[in-house]
């Protein structure tokens, strides 16, 4: 041991040299930014192909990595990139990395900044997927390539997918994965997306909330009736919607439907929320703690809560009312769920409910094909070895107690990583609660992304170690 | 110079095509009193319009300014035969509620009155030209064939009932004298079924307001924030359904009026109410658990979500919500404590842990604001129309305490202090207020015939 960690001191400043170099980690960042991989707009899709084959697939072949690209099963949408190590160790990890990102929103940002150029000011760098995900898969690679200059070899296989469609709800990842199992199978899943949840000290996330979108429609008759003529005479959709909706939730947020409702949380999840706090930056909303279930905390109610929302809702004409009894009503809906609700469940659950109450004229229907999105929930348990192996190592790296996040409230295609590669996950978020992700202005912060590079470089260096038999602990 | 001569005259107008051209006149005009500049359209509608119809049958004619801004005139026509007959005051109003344009499916759209069968298409065919025009037509017949009406005859048009009747109460209060009459006789609304005449003795009110649900500056991603924020579009919907249960029964004592009389009863009891066959059907389950839908309509009264909003429909995303909004209304009887309807609503808001539903002001173009009104069935008057109508169509009318639809007919009943009577050409499938406004041209000429025999009652001397 003595000697790997003389080892392990090169590779970090091997890292830490990179991060700092002028044709090192920003220049090759500020490249990987310059596409526009906007996954939402259909005509980016080439782009997305070029980001694959001209931007982020020489920096594999770089490290001696073999590329793949897979075709999206669904018409129309992104590729998916596999790159792939194998150096006939007996630990294979798989890695994951998103290429897309959300619309640029031109012209909102602040400064004049550009959001397909690096802008530099004080600590923090800006540019859209500076946070997500462009620079947390990039900082991977950084590790990666210093591990290789230090070691000559990884220590271990690895398998690396950098998807370009998740900023579209990951359509067709899934079925990929599900068709080519052996290909991107592994022992265990580390990479790295999303926020931290405190801004001080680092935390690992293993898995995420569920979702499933769907729409509540009330649709009644053709057109709008004259409300004095009609009102007291014609079903008003907007009520009956509404009723139904009351009838799931209650005015205190808490849902109504028993089979819907997580009672429980695992003692582990419990513990390990216990250590974490939300920080939610200096843009964040005010929080109303009567919202909710009132025995739990507001990180239990955001990560191992299931909610509902009414994303929108719309009847007659809400611009230019009238006075007529309006003959539809639509609600926008969603449910985040946890561990032991399960996805194919639900839509039928919610038909029973609303049968159950008499709303017989209340439809579930898809949503639009924009606001389309469902995902299983997953969680590694917070005691999984893998999981204890890592937060021990970061723990060590930072000199601080990393945090672990049994879930995130948020949802993203690690349903396969659990359900169909059957593989622990362990995700290290490199970027910040106020990094306007998903806004204009997103931004990374440089010593943040420094400590960060340094944590992958020292997760991947003990990964690789020989002799430290990391395959049977995990597998244990 | 008989009543068979007037009703066949005014049969002869319709028969001759002279009516539906017209009438396909008024239309054109596109007369929309909730828009700025739907206003010179009133004024039009009026000046080129009313005036010259009135004038050429002997009238004098005034148009009143609106006092207040942004409403249209309304034009007052007389006509004083004798001191000592008693005066009919009529009624019409010239505007008409937004066109639509791009959202009509029959006929040429809401500005071009178009015949397809029997029903004339076109905004303001059965809310209100065609009916005002009717019954202005029916009294040229009556001139026609005896010369004179046999009563002093005052008719108003306004030009803003579709905005709710703005500034008429005050044009009407500074010239009392000029309005005054011994009853009002007008029509406007459906009868309760298209081919029974109907009489209707008064008119539910109307309240606008919004509810609206305001938390916050903007939408929260619902991953990250789902559960920790409290949603306004949850929120809403439990207020309204606080409100009103899935089947439409009231639940604010305040706002349940008095139960209808047993001689209301009676008279509702045969009314069946049928729109046509594109009109909707009510729903049996829908209103006062035990009432008919007659007596819904008729004697009860009822609340409406008009429209309502949460987050970006057109583009769902997302986020939670920053805020929520319905457009709602309570239409109600005479009786009901009008002034007691918001405060009331606040109360039982808060009752309910609502308080941060506020109750606000309803957009400017849709604010509502009529009040109940109405006559009792054992005025005198009632009886010379009913036995009128039944003489003209050999069936006893249909009689309902008061229509479903909002009116400014409190300003008949309570400022002018007349008995008032409605007796309506429209039908309740006629989509008014929404597009493909229309009207059944067979109605409409036995309309005709009715108001010439009515009018020609009217005038008869006292036997």
């Amino acid at each position: 041991m003595t000697a790997s960690k003389g080892c392990l001191k090169d590779a970090l400043q091997a890292a830490v040299s990179d991060y700092e170099a002028p044709k090192g980690y920003f220049s090759k960042l500020s490249k990987l930014v310059s596409f526009k991989t906007e996954s939402q707009l259909p005509e980016r899709t080439p782009i997305l192909y070029d980001y694959v084959s001209n931007a982020i697939g020489p920096l594999f072949e770089e490290l001696g990595y073999t590329l793949e690209v897979f075709e999206n099963p669904i018409k129309g949408f992104g590729p998916i990139l596999l790159a792939e190590r194998n150096e006939g160790a007996s630990l294979t990890v798989l890695g994951y990395g998103h290429g897309d990102v959300i619309h640029g929103q031109e012209s909102q940002w602040d400064n004049n900044r550009n959001p397909w150029k690096l802008s530099f000011e004080g600590d923090k760098v800006y540019g859209r997927g500076t946070a997500d995900n462009k620079g947390q898969h990039l900082a991977h690679i950084t590790a990666l390539k210093a591990i290789l200059n230090t070691r000559g070899k990884l220590g271990f296989n690895h398998r690396f997918i950098i998807e370009m469609g998740e900023e579209n709800g990951s359509r067709g990842f899934r079925d990929l994965i599900q068709k080519k199992l052996k290909k991107f199978s592994a022992d265990v899943f580390f990479a790295s997306d999303g926020p931290r949840t405190e801004y001080n000290r680092p935390n690992i996330t293993l898995g995420n909330r569920g979702v499933i979108n769907f729409d509540l429609i009330c649709d009644l008759r053709k057109g709008g009736h004259h409300s004095g003529n009609w009102g007291g005479l014609l079903t008003n959709p907007a009520i009956v919607l509404a009723n139904a909706i009351a009838s799931i939730i209650d005015s205190k947020g808490i849902l109504k439907i028993d089979a819907l409702i997580q009672k429980n949380i695992p003692k582990s999840v419990i513990n390990a929320l216990k250590g974490i706090s939300r920080d939610g930056g200096p843009n964040s909303p005010k929080i109303n703690k009567d919202w909710g279930p009132i025995n739990r905390t507001i990180i239990e109610k955001v990560t191992a809560t299931n909610t509902f929302e009414v994303l929108s809702f719309s009847s007659g004409n809400a611009l230019n009312p009238v006075n007529a009894v309006p003959p539809k009503a639509i609600a926008a809906c969603q449910l985040r769920f946890v561990m032991g609700t399960k996805l194919k469940e639900i839509i039928p659950t919610f038909r029973e409910h609303l049968d159950k109450n008499n709303f017989d004229q209340v439809d579930i229907c898809k949503p639009l094909e924009s606001n389309s999105i469902s995902f299983e929930a997953t969680r590694t348990d917070p005691n999984n070895p893998f999981a204890q192996w890592i937060q021990s190592i970061v723990s060590n790296s930072t000199n601080s107690h990393c945090g672990i996040l049994p879930n995130s409230a948020g949802s993203n295609m690690t349903e396969v990583i659990q359900y169909d590669l059957k593989i622990p996950i362990v995700w290290l978020p490199l970027s910040y609660a106020g990094c306007s992700q998903h806004a204009p202005n997103e931004h990374i912060i440089k010593p943040l992304m420094r400590e960060g590079i340094r944590t992958v470089t020292e997760i991947y260096w003990h990964l690789g170690e020989e002799n430290n038999n990391t395959k049977d602990i995990f597998t244990s | 110079m008989t009543r068979e001569a007037t009703i066949e005259h005014s049969l002869s107008y319709f028969d001759n095509g002279h009516f539906k051209k017209d009438l396909s006149k008024l239309v054109e005009i596109p007369t929309e009193s909730q828009i700025k500049k739907g206003l010179e359209h009133c004024l039009k509608y009026l000046r080129s319009s009313m005036v010259p119809a009135f004038e050429s049958m002997g009238f004098e004619t005034k148009i009143y300014e609106n006092p207040i801004s942004n409403a249209g005139p309304i034009l007052l026509a007389t006509r004083l035969e004798n001191p000592s007959l008693p005066t009919v005051l009529g009624y019409g109003h010239g505007d008409v509620i937004l066109g639509f344009d791009e959202s009509w499916t029959k006929g040429n759209g809401p500005w071009k009155a178009t015949q397809v069968g029997d029903l004339l298409y076109g905004r303001g065919t059965a809310d209100n030209k065609s009916q005002h025009w009717i019954n202005i037509s029916a009294l040229r017949s009556l001139l026609s064939i005896k010369g004179s009406l046999g009563f002093n005859a005052k008719f108003i048009i306004e030009t803003s009932e579709e905005n709710g009747s703005k500034g008429l109460r005050e044009v009407i209060s500074s010239n009392l004298s000029a309005f005054s009459a011994d009853v009002f006789i007008a029509s406007d609304g459906p009868r309760v079924r298209q081919d029974w005449p109907t009489i209707s003795l008064g008119a539910r009110g109307a309240i606008n307001f919004d509810l609206s649900c305001n938390l916050r500056e903007g939408g929260h991603h619902s991953g990250n924030w789902g559960g920790a924020l409290p949603d306004p579009g949850i929120i809403l919907s439990q207020a309204i359904s606080c409100i009103t249960t899935p089947t439409g029964e009231l639940k604010i004592p305040e706002w349940r009026p008095q139960m209808p009389s047993t001689e209301v009863r009676e008279l509702l009891k045969d009314i069946k109410l049928d729109a046509g066959k594109d009109g909707p059907i009510p729903d049996s389950n829908w209103g006062e658990p035990s009432f008919s839908p007659a007596e819904n309509v008729f004697a009860w009264n009822s609340f409406s979500v008009l429209a309502m909003t949460a987050g970006n429909p057109q583009n769902p995303i997302n986020a939670i919500a920053p805020n929520s909004r319905a457009h709602c209304q309570l239409r109600y009887i005479a009786g009901t404590k009008v002034d007691q309807v918001l405060s009331s609503l606040r109360r039982h808001l808060d009752e309910m842990g609502f308080s941060h539903v506020k109750i606000e002001q309803p957009p400017e173009e849709n604010q509502g604001g009529f009040l109940a009104s109405r006559t009792e069935l054992s005025n005198p008057w009632v009886s010379i129309v009913r036995q009128s109508l039944k003489e003209t169509c050999g069936v006893d009318p249909a009689i309902i305490p008061q229509m479903g639809g909002s009116i400014c007919n409190d300003l008949f009943t309570d400022l002018l202090g007349l008995p008032a009577i409605w007796v309506p050409h429209s039908y309740s499938g006629c989509s008014q207020h929404a597009p493909d406004e229309h009207i059944i041209l067979p109605l409409s000429r036995q309309a005709l015939s009715i108001m010439a025999g009515l009018y020609w009652d009217l005038g008869k001397p006292p036997v």
